[in-house]
């Protein structure tokens, strides 16, 4: 506080640094409720997805035990066969108040089935009910995959945000206030020191006047008594030798 | 077929037991071994594997699992499956021609399954340690022709060399040079694009069929007691297979128009009830209804049938695997025929498919499928009166 030399020029730049400070703490304030808002939308909705997943999961993972019942076991040959991705997943960028969320969306590469004949001496429908489950469940994962890593971002994004927020409120604008009220009162303090010296001053200059004005009334005094002084002769009075009425006035 | 004749005949009630009395005794010794409805109450009211692990410490299956301390459903398969090899692989050597090759062929069916996923997988470059590992026990053949499978290389002449010096030698060999053969004359190509272009369990199909008519014919010279039974339930078997192709064939590929005549049709068996009328008819089949239309021309199918277009709990393979359990426990009610040795095995099987069911079922906390199996030798089957206790 002591390093900021109390001059106007410093009051003024400091208060532009104050409303700085404040339009950006009611910025960034802003933004933070709107991160927050959506990190619950988006807890909620991570929620909702895990609870619907549970009951998927146990569903595909039941249809592959009746698929294993009715066909044997099959999960070596699809090993072994040849792989084909049907799905694919994209990532994508969202835009929330200002911060790039991940997200990832499902494609379909429209790649036919590998492995159709499997259980085609027994089994077969049993196997194509656990490729449906299976896809609705990876349906699922996708999904609450986008949302956890968004929901990550989102999280540091508003820690960050929240931590701009307070050290706006709690450290830098009370430190310019600080230094705005020292300079505040510097300047009170000089004004009022100026002020002094003035009073000073000028109670010194009344005392100057008054000395003189008793000097100069000591002196007329004397003179009066010392005898008539012509007014025209009177040294000291070099204009009141002149007299309007002297000389003839010029007529053209 | 390929497989040479039969050396004896099985022999009659006279003279069965000479040759084949004692195994018919070990089989009819394990028949006791399976699980009973008191056994399959009380899994299915356990609440954990740990209980189920105990209930099974009392049947047959105590020494199988008691090495382990915590099952789990694919612990339990495996156990049970070493132990049916390891009473089959008994009975086996205790057998006599002609029932040694009548067991062999009970072996076949596997083997064709591990031949395939050998040669896939060496087409996909995995580890052989690995595959054989994921090999049905059942149908294991030599060790050396084994691990030779994928040093064979990715070529036209490697397909050539593999078959000629290492397919040759399995049993299982000739199955696989007539696929071959048809294939190429069919679409003209060598055995390498066959290889690798058609799905696996198309290539499992066909050898499967030729399996079943070979099987069927070897049957039939042994004459007697066992090609009725045997001949019934392979001809059933047949029957079966095609249906499921047929069914199962929808929606794929193979479905359309023009792989029908040509594919799917080779992919039926030559026996069985269904052919030849049967399958000609199913080879011009394109979804559910004609394929309904067809099989209500054969009674004993359309019973079947029906309950599987009515919807409701059961799916196709559920009422086949009871029409399966049905038959083969009727081998089991004559004497001196081979058809108890086959009837063993694939009952076997099933009782393994339905501690696995159940056992997965508590793991899974789904105990209201639970009771969905179909249990071997009940006193509760819909086909035995209930009055039976």
């Amino acid at each position: 506080m002591a390093d900021v030399p109390p001059t106007r020029m410093n009051q003024q730049i400091f208060k532009g640094k104050k409303k700085a400070a404040e339009g950006g703490h009611k910025l960034l304030k802003k933004k933070a409720d709107a991160l927050k808002v959506k990190f619950r939308d988006y807890a909620k909705a991570i929620a909702e997805t895990k609870s619907s997943m549970t009951g998927d999961s146990s569903n595909a993972f039941f249809s592959m035990t009746q698929a294993e019942y009715a066909a044997g076991n099959f999960k070596q040959k699809v090993a072994e066969g040849s792989m084909t991705a049907r799905v694919r997943v994209g990532a994508g960028v969202d835009n929330v108040a200002g911060v790039k969320l991940p997200v990832f969306t499902k494609y379909d590469t429209g790649a036919a089935a590998d492995n159709q004949s499997l259980g085609l001496v027994g089994g077969g429908k049993k196997i194509q009910n656990v490729r449906e489950k299976f896809t609705d469940l990876l349906e699922m994962l996708i999904k609450l995959a986008s949302l956890q890593t968004s929901f990550q971002t989102l999280d540091e994004a508003l820690k960050v945000t929240n931590r701009r927020v307070n050290a706006l409120e709690n450290v830098t604008i009370p430190k310019i206030e600080g230094i705005l009220g020292y300079i505040a009162r510097e300047l009170d303090e000089l004004e009022r020191e100026d002020f002094t010296r003035l009073k000073l001053v000028q109670g010194k200059k009344e005392i100057e006047i008054k000395r003189e004005a008793a000097q100069k009334a000591k002196e007329a005094a004397k003179i009066m008594v010392s005898g008539q002084a012509r007014p025209k002769s009177n040294d000291a009075d070099i204009t009141a030798a002149f007299d309007a009425n002297d000389d003839e006035d010029v007529v053209f | 077929m390929s497989t040479p004749a039969p050396q004896a005949a099985a022999g009659n009630i006279a003279t069965f037991n000479i040759l084949h009395g004692f195994p018919e005794a070990l089989v009819r010794g394990m028949r006791s071994s399976f699980l009973g409805d008191q056994d399959y109450h009380h899994l299915t009211q356990c609440e954990t594997l740990d209980d189920v692990r105990l209930n099974l410490t009392e049947t047959d299956y105590g020494d199988a699992i008691a090495d382990f301390n915590a099952i789990t459903p694919a612990v339990l398969q495996k156990a049970a499956i070493e132990k049916l090899v390891t009473e089959f692989k008994y009975l086996r050597t205790q057998s006599v021609e002609p029932l040694a090759t009548f067991l062999d062929f009970i072996t076949y069916e596997y083997m064709i399954e591990n031949v395939m996923l050998l040669l896939k997988g060496a087409l996909s470059g995995r580890d052989i340690n690995e595959l054989i590992e994921q090999c049905h026990p059942l149908g294991m053949f030599k060790e050396s022709t084994m691990r030779s499978i994928p040093t064979f290389e990715n070529s036209a002449r490697g397909y050539a060399d593999l078959y000629q010096t290492v397919l040759v030698d399995t049993p299982v060999g000739p199955y696989f040079a007539m696929f071959l053969q048809e294939s190429s004359e069919h679409q003209g190509t060598d055995a390498r694009h066959v290889l690798e272009e058609v799905e696996i369990e198309i290539i499992k199909s066909s050898l499967i069929k030729y399996w079943i008519e070979d099987f069927y014919h070897f049957v039939q010279k042994i004459g007697g007691e066992t090609a009725d039974i045997m001949g019934e339930l392979l001809r059933v078997r047949a029957d079966t297979n095609a249906i499921n192709i047929t069914l199962n064939s929808f929606g794929t590929p193979l479905n359309e128009p023009a792989m029908r005549s040509s594919d799917r049709k080779r992919l039926y068996p030559a026996v069985g009830h269904l052919y030849p009328a049967g399958t000609t008819e199913l080879t011009e089949v394109s979804n559910e209804e004609e394929l309904g239309r067809v099989l209500d021309l054969f009674p004993q199918y359309a019973a079947i049938w029906s309950m599987h277009a009515s919807g409701g709990d059961k799916s196709i393979d559920d009422v086949f695997y009871e029409r399966d359990v049905q038959s083969l426990e009727l081998a089991f009610e004559s004497q001196f025929h081979f058809g108890v040795f086959y009837a063993y095995a694939k009952l076997k099987e099933q009782e393994i498919r339905n501690l696995v069911w159940i056992s997965e079922c508590i793991l899974q906390q789904q105990k209201d499928e639970i009771n969905k199996f179909v249990p071997v030798f009940s006193f509760h089957s819909p086909w035995r009166g209930s009055k039976r206790r």
